[in-house]
């Protein structure tokens, strides 16, 4: 062990404000800080994560203050997994925009790898916290540095997605306070374990309300449905890593408090229903937008949103197979997502506008980023031999295990959806002639590393999937293991 | 007077929740972008005071052991929610910032100040 | 470490390098290539083992593989046709872009084709399927024409057939509790009535999807014509059975214990029928060779589905000898069109004539397999379409044995038009220049059509394995050997035997060849086709005397009604309708910040209201 979660939260924050005084002395120091920090994250996440098969979950508590009246920190294999895989995109997402901006001296840049690392503490914070009330702090680190990220340039209408983020966040967290006060005043706590074991408590028509004002303010950073609208509009004009940040790293936070928040705190029955029909709901809409899109990014972002949808049908099946599916699923997107993300800003990178059709041709002067948009297209239309197609697989699985056969039917209808628009653009950059007076953008160094890397975990994981589903499947366990949870969190003495 | 100050009990909630009415009116229906974010603003206004009225005991005490009053817990006001409000108002106050800067910048870049004329992205 | 790994690594590992060794050398590739094909194939042949079995065993699922006799017996096939279309292959890739992007695919669908022989469960059987289906896919676009739209027809409907058996698979393990293919055949008795329909419906969804059944052909005719010509061989010829191959497989174990076993039975005989007939329709339509020979192999397809559907030990075994002999006489066809096409440029019916002269020994190609295409004896078509006429009669489908019937008539006029058009008629000046095609591209073409003669002579060559496939998964083995079920082959007695007929009509042949040519030895010289005259007149130079415009015109125009709606047309209304609703039901997404946020308010108000409904 390396060290203890806390830190996940403090090195970062205290990052964050030192580097803006060591960028005065030494430059580069803005872009290097927050890689080492990542990167440290990264190892102590990881060595966690090896840590606790042994111990089990740790539990940190904070100042001293025992659970259920000091703040605590859980790093069990659910949040753990979660916490890593989003260190991990961060870390690429990193590597990628290392030499994104070449001009450092430039203002904007200077904060960009700030908020990145921010956004990846506060996703992070999200999935290690114990307390509600916390986990609202945390959303609102990650909005703000979310709205700061996508509007990072300022001549496109990044400001406009901006805004339209912000405007819906700013209600989500209007509404997360309520519900956090509902609860509060009514079991008197905001611990999580705690508010889980009291639950039974508080009045059936209030926990309603509750759960419906958190569901709103979750899920408009989880990407549901009818709350959505925001997010096409942030992947797009965001700059393209932003876009598989988002993808990777905030709407899994947001999915995992979605899950915290309707799996363990609550125990109504018809929540995991309803998590199935929003998810479905979502999944079609989005599958079914993203068809017609003409501009790449945009389609993207619609596909992201409609496997999300999916990644939540997975939960609301919940068996243990159906987590499982989830969490698999989570995983693949956040690396295809990655992929497709990082290739497909290269793909589209000199023109403005970023038409699908600025792709025609681009296989003969971007080969590899062209394979490896072509490796993300394939396995996340879940097309065997690459990763897509297990976490596919799990979640039909499961679906047929529970006895869901329509679930299935439409889950495998709209996937004809997502291959169809994903061949096109493939077809585009292969079989297309490329546009006149299109000059290209040669992926620079750090940019193809960070690719693939991504590639090559996509096939690894595509051979051979052991690699990763025993850490899914003790997640899993985790997950539903509802009663140690609680038992741990309250019971701990340190 | 015992009934009436009963009433103001309730009447805080109500406030409270007006305000927050008040506020996602605004926030819905005008169409300048300033004032959707006076809304928002007047929105988190009435969360916080819905906040601080549920901690609130009547003829409370501060929530502080100092010497003398150890036996007033019963008396002493909730002192969760206030610590929440702080962090709250704090964090509605930066997303307020970052509004009106997007605000501004949203001006600059499209010259107009009403959200129905702001929509490049869509569909 | 088990052969079928060791053969399924060496063709991966082979596809990549294959794919990269462009970059060093033209020849190293080609090398590379067919070291590919043939060292998993001699691996294969040489350790032939039925019993043994290999698990691959990840956390949650088994993937074993194992040999069944009906694998091995389309494992000929798939290899077969693998080697000799790779050699064609490399000869027709001469100088051309591409290759290792061709080479990939090619190999890593032949890769796919023999792991989903060597599946015995559902999801490696899957795995393999899709890989096939996306590298068929790769290579269907591979031209680049018009890839929008014919790339993604084949892949939606590819796509669609999967995940039907997708559906089908995970259904069968949430019911069984194992993936195994044999555990589903035991488990199957065991299930509800609806999912005992379902399951089979599903997976024939998946498997008549790749043998271009009627409803989910309308891939076929684009896919086969526009792939290259040396991967069409093999997708028309070995790909398109693994369709066949699956249908035997859920014919013989799974609709045998059906009640509505001969509902079905009938249902899909009727439609390989009706596909049989119409296709062919449209085969004798086309003017493009390719597309004639991609209807003819639909319509080919729809009698072994025929075949196959009715199930009857003598059905089985003519539905299987056709899907070998369609396998052969139809990939060489494919060849030859793609000889012409490298020789000429074209392979439009009515600007390439009288090739025979040039290519002589793609003629010889050509005519022995139309011969057999036709069904005319001595040839191997000949047999497999009496057993299937047979085989009808006697299970009295007269009404199928009709409809059968006209299109293997029909298909004698497109048989003819293919004939006619690349190398009979008279010689233009345009084609004066074409050569025969390279050795290596003939010699394949000529192994095929031996093999095609060979078979109409000694069919039990192939209907031995076919016969101990078929006991293997409990065909009533009455008779020992079951093609004795069929007069050709001495069912009572010894009226009627094969083999005398053929040496029959091959002294016929023979004697008549050799009187020919000692009778005109001396006198003979070659002639134009203008070099006559007709009532006196001596044809101009620019006069056309061949009969290729409009070519069965009046037969076409009778048989227009049945051809007028198209399938094709339907479905893409369809998808376009679709398109156009989710181009429609996309503009929720209006670009108004404030909707959105109308949106979320809508949504609260909405559950609130609903939420005695939603939760309790």
């Amino acid at each position: 062990m390396v060290g203890t979660p806390v830190l996940f939260i403090v090195i970062p924050l205290l990052a964050a404000f030192i580097i803006p005084l060591t960028g005065m002395v030494w430059k580069n120091s803005v872009r290097i800080i927050p890689g080492i920090v990542l990167s440290y994250m990264l190892i102590l996440s990881i060595s966690l994560l090896w840590h606790i098969t042994e111990t089990g979950t740790v539990i940190e508590v904070i100042a001293g203050w025992k659970p259920p009246i000091g703040i605590n920190l859980v790093f069990s294999p659910f949040s753990g997994f979660f916490a890593t895989l989003m260190i991990f995109l961060g870390l690429l997402v990193w590597v990628y925009s290392y030499k994104f901006k070449r001009n450092i001296d430039s203002e904007p840049a200077l904060k960009y790898f700030i908020l990145l690392m921010l956004l990846v503490t506060g996703s992070v914070g999200i999935v290690l916290t114990g307390d509600i009330f916390n986990m609202f702090v945390f959303i609102e680190i990650v909005g703000i540095s979310g709205y700061g990220l996508t509007s990072f340039y300022t001549r496109r209408d990044s400001a406009e997605a901006a805004f339209k983020y912000l405007f819906m966040g700013s209600i989500a967290s209007t509404f997360l306070l309520l519900a956090i006060m509902i609860v509060y005043s009514q079991l008197g706590t905001l611990n999580i374990a705690e508010i889980a074991d009291k639950m039974p408590m508080m009045s059936n028509k209030l926990k309603v309300i509750s759960l419906i004002f958190f569901m709103l303010a979750i899920g408009v950073e989880a990407e549901m449905f009818p709350l959505n609208g925001w997010a096409p509009d942030v992947y797009t004009q965001a700059p393209g890593p932003i876009g598989a940040a988002f993808a990777g790293i905030v709407a899994k936070a947001a999915t995992y408090a979605t899950i915290r928040v309707m799996f363990t705190m609550y125990d109504l029955s018809g929540a995991m229903d309803f998590l199935i029909v929003m998810g479905i709901l979502t999944f079609i809409v989005a599958e079914t937008t993203a068809l017609r899109q003409d501009r790449l990014k945009r389609m993207l972002a619609y596909s992201s949103i409609g496997q999300m949808g999916l990644v939540m049908v997975a939960f609301g099946i919940g068996t243990k197979e159906g987590i499982f599916a989830a969490l698999f699923l989570i995983f693949n997107h956040a690396i295809i997502k990655g992929l497709l993300f990082f290739s497909g800003s290269y793909l589209v990178y000199t023109k403005k506008e970023k038409h699908i059709s600025d792709v025609n041709g681009m296989g003969k002067y971007l080969p590899i980023t062209s394979v490896l948009f072509t490796i993300g297209a394939f396995a996340i239309i879940g097309l065997p031999p690459f990763s897509g197609f297990w976490g596919k697989l799990a979640i039909l699985t499961a679906a047929a295990d529970s006895k869901m056969v329509a679930l299935i039917a439409i889950i495998l209808s709209v996937s004809v959806l997502e291959a169809v628009y994903y061949l096109r653009v493939v077809n585009r950059i292969y079989f297309f002639p490329k546009k006149e007076s299109m000059e290209t953008q040669k992926p620079t160094i750090n940019a193809l590393i960070a690719m693939i890397s991504l590639g090559i975990i996509i096939l690894v994981i595509g051979f051979y999937p052991d690699l990763i589903t025993g850490f899914i499947d003790r997640a899993a366990a985790d997950l539903m293991d509802k009663t140690g949870y609680i038992k741990d969190i309250l019971t701990i003495n340190n | 007077m015992e009934k009436y100050l009963e009433i103001l009990n309730y009447a805080i909630y109500g406030a409270a929740i007006l305000l927050l009415l008040i506020g996602l009116y605004g926030a819905l229906t005008k169409k300048s972008l300033i004032k959707i974010v006076l809304g928002l603003s007047i929105m988190d206004s009435g969360v916080h005071l819905l906040m601080i009225s549920i901690g609130y005991l009547k003829n409370g005490t501060a929530p502080i052991f100092s010497p003398g009053h150890e036996n007033e817990l019963a008396k002493m006001v909730d002192p969760v929610p206030q610590a929440l409000v702080l962090t709250a108002i704090v964090i509605g106050f930066g997303v307020t910032a970052v509004a009106l800067a997007l605000v501004i910048r949203l001006y600059k870049h499209h010259n107009t100040l009403r959200i129905d004329e702001i929509k490049n992205l869509k569909w | 470490m088990d052969i079928i790994n060791i053969i399924l690594l060496v063709f991966l590992a082979g596809a990549l390098l294959t794919a990269f060794a462009g970059k060093v050398s033209s020849i190293v590739q080609d090398t590379l290539f067919l070291i590919t094909i043939i060292v998993p194939a001699i691996l294969f042949f040489l350790n032939i083992n039925i019993n043994s079995e290999t698990v691959i065993s990840l956390s949650k699922i088994q993937l074993t593989f194992g040999l069944t006799p009906l694998s091995l017996f389309f494992a000929f096939i798939v290899f077969g046709l693998a080697i000799l279309a790779g050699f064609y292959a490399v000869g027709q890739m001469q100088g051309k872009k591409r290759k290792g992007y061709l080479y990939f695919n090619f190999l890593l669908s032949i890769a796919a084709m023999f792991g989903i022989l060597v599946s015995k469960d559902l999801v490696s059987f899957f795995i393999f399927w899709e890989i096939m289906t996306w590298s068929s896919y790769l290579l269907v676009i591979y031209n680049g024409k018009n890839v929008q739209q014919i790339g993604i027809k084949y892949f939606v409907m590819s796509a669609i057939g999967a995940y039907a058996m997708l559906m089908a698979i995970v259904i069968v393990h949430s019911l069984t509790g194992s993936f195994l293919i044999s555990d589903m055949i035991d488990g199957f008795a065991d299930m509800s009535a609806g999912m005992k329909l379902l399951i089979p419906i599903l997976l024939l969804t998946g498997f008549g999807v790749k043998a271009a059944l009627m409803p989910l052909h309308i891939w076929a005719p684009d896919a086969y014509s526009n792939a290259p010509m040396s991967y069409t061989s093999v997708f028309s010829g070995a790909l398109s059975k693994m369709g066949i191959y699956g249908m035997v497989i859920v014919f013989m174990t799974l609709i045998t214990k059906l009640p509505q076993e001969s509902l079905i039975r009938d249902i899909i005989a009727w439609l390989g029928a009706i596909t049989a007939a119409i296709s062919t329709l449209w085969a004798i339509k086309q003017d493009d060779a390719k597309r004639l020979l991609a209807y003819s192999s639909i319509g080919q397809l729809g009698y072994i589905v025929v075949g196959v559907a009715i199930g009857t030990p003598l059905a089985m075994l003519a539905g299987l000898f056709l899907a070998f002999m369609h396998g052969v006489f139809k990939s060489t066809l494919f060849m030859v069109v793609g000889a012409v096409e490298k020789q000429t440029g074209t392979s439009n019916l009515k600007e390439v004539t009288g090739l025979i002269r040039k290519m002589p020994w793609t003629f010889l190609a050509a005519l022995i397999s139309i011969i057999a295409l036709a069904g005319i004896p001595p040839l191997g078509g000949f047999v497999g379409k009496w057993m299937l006429y047979e085989s009808l009669i006697t299970s009295n489908h007269y009404l199928l044995v009709t409809l059968v019937f006209f299109s293997s008539t029909a298909a004698f006029l497109y048989c003819y038009k293919f004939l006619f058009g690349f190398f009979l008629g008279q010689e233009e000046k345009e084609w004066a220049h074409v050569k025969e095609a390279p050795a290596i591209m003939v010699v394949p073409m000529l192994i095929l059509s031996a093999i095609s003669v060979v078979l109409g002579t000694f069919p039990q060559l192939i209907l031995k394995p076919i016969n101990s496939a078929l006991a293997f998964y409990g065909m009533p083995d009455t008779y020992n050997n079951l093609w004795k079920e069929s007069m050709i082959f001495n069912k009572w007695g010894d009226q009627v035997a094969l083999t005398p007929i053929v040496y029959g009509i091959a002294i016929v042949f023979v004697i008549f060849a050799v009187f020919l040519f000692f009778k005109n030895r001396k006198t003979s010289r070659y002639v134009t086709t203008k070099d006559i005259s007709t009532s006196g007149e001596v044809p101009k130079e620019y006069e056309n005397l061949t009969f290729k415009e409009n070519f069965f015109q009046p037969f076409l125009r009778a048989v227009e009604p049945a051809m007028r709606r198209q399938m094709d047309k339907y479905m893409l209304a369809f998808a376009k309708g679709l398109e156009d609703l989710f181009d429609f039901t996309r503009r929720i997404y209006n670009g108004n910040g404030q909707t959105y946020a109308i949106y979320a308010l809508l949504f609260v108000i909405l559950l609130l209201l609903l939420s005695n409904n939603l939760f309790s």
